[in-house]
């Protein structure tokens, strides 16, 4: 009914609405699984993270290389795995295959001088930036 | 209702098992140096029950002294402590031993002896920095 009253949309237009919203929604689809952003909770990050800040998190680097000394990584929690830890790269043994993870503040924080060394594979991602608070973002 | 899409929901752990960070053996010295100033009281005492109350209250302040060199074993010294000072472990355990000591006696040596092994304690402490890095250090005058 509608196609006699108005004017008739030529069928190309919707096709290529539909690609681009589809193409749209694979897009961020994808920047999801590269992309994430996390909040901070606890004090061992400090005074670089401060508990209830905001960080944007990425995984594309660690499926080319192996983390470097200096990057803060997230990892699971090698005493309890449903956990996720943030913390930064202490030292790496590439053929150990182990990385440690230190806390930036050593008095507060419990890293790998409590629970060792943990698997490399074990950290994915890589954060990249704090975007809130807005006075504090910052690259990292 | 709306959420913030910039609010994460992932929450990640700068963790700390503890959030204080103050530590020191002066905590655990002080209720030792009550049980030790009890057990010459009581035995200088012929009245049965202060006696029997000075039993009781050295009991106590034993226990808060294990409970606090516990706290400076297991929480203030890491891992770099003990290779700086591989008799670390040792000594904190036999603190231990001599608190319970203390508990269950009215040997004034095991007071006395478990002062000695807290003032080792406190030694590998300011060692360690620890005064610089666990206490509040007073405001500049």
């Amino acid at each position: 009914m509608s196609t006699e009253r108005g004017r008739r949309r030529p069928l190309s237009s919707f096709v290529v609405r539909g690609l681009a919203l589809g193409a749209g929604l694979a897009a961020v689809a994808a920047a999801r699984t590269w992309f994430d952003i996390v909040e901070v909770q606890g004090n061992s990050m400090a005074p670089t993270l401060l508990p209830g800040e905001w960080l944007l998190v990425e995984r594309r680097t660690y499926t080319g290389r192996a983390p470097q000394v200096g990057e803060i990584v997230l990892a699971a929690d090698p005493r309890e795995p449903t956990r996720e830890l943030i913390k930064r790269v202490a030292s790496v043994d590439v053929h150990a295959g182990t990385l440690e993870l230190h806390g930036d503040d050593p008095l507060v924080s419990t890293d790998s001088r409590a629970f060792g060394s943990i698997p490399i594979a074990d950290a994915r991602w890589r954060v990249v930036a704090r975007y809130w608070p807005a006075a504090r973002a910052a690259r990292l | 209702m709306l959420r913030n899409p910039l609010r994460p929901r992932r929450r990640v752990l700068a963790h700390c098992d503890i959030p204080c960070g103050v530590y020191d053996p002066e905590q655990a010295r002080i209720e030792a140096e009550s049980c030790y100033r009890i057990l010459e009281k009581y035995a200088a005492s012929t009245d049965e029950l202060f006696r029997q109350r000075c039993v009781v209250v050295k009991e106590e302040r034993a226990e808060l002294t294990k409970h606090h060199i516990d706290v400076m074993w297991h929480d203030y010294f890491k891992p770099e402590h003990v290779e700086k000072f591989p008799d670390l472990h040792d000594t904190c355990w036999k603190a231990s031993k001599a608190a319970s000591k203390v508990k269950q006696t009215t040997d004034i040596e095991a007071a006395r002896e478990l002062l000695g092994l807290i003032d080792k304690i406190d030694e590998m402490w300011k060692a360690t920095g620890g005064p610089e890095k666990t206490r509040l250090q007073a405001a500049a005058a």
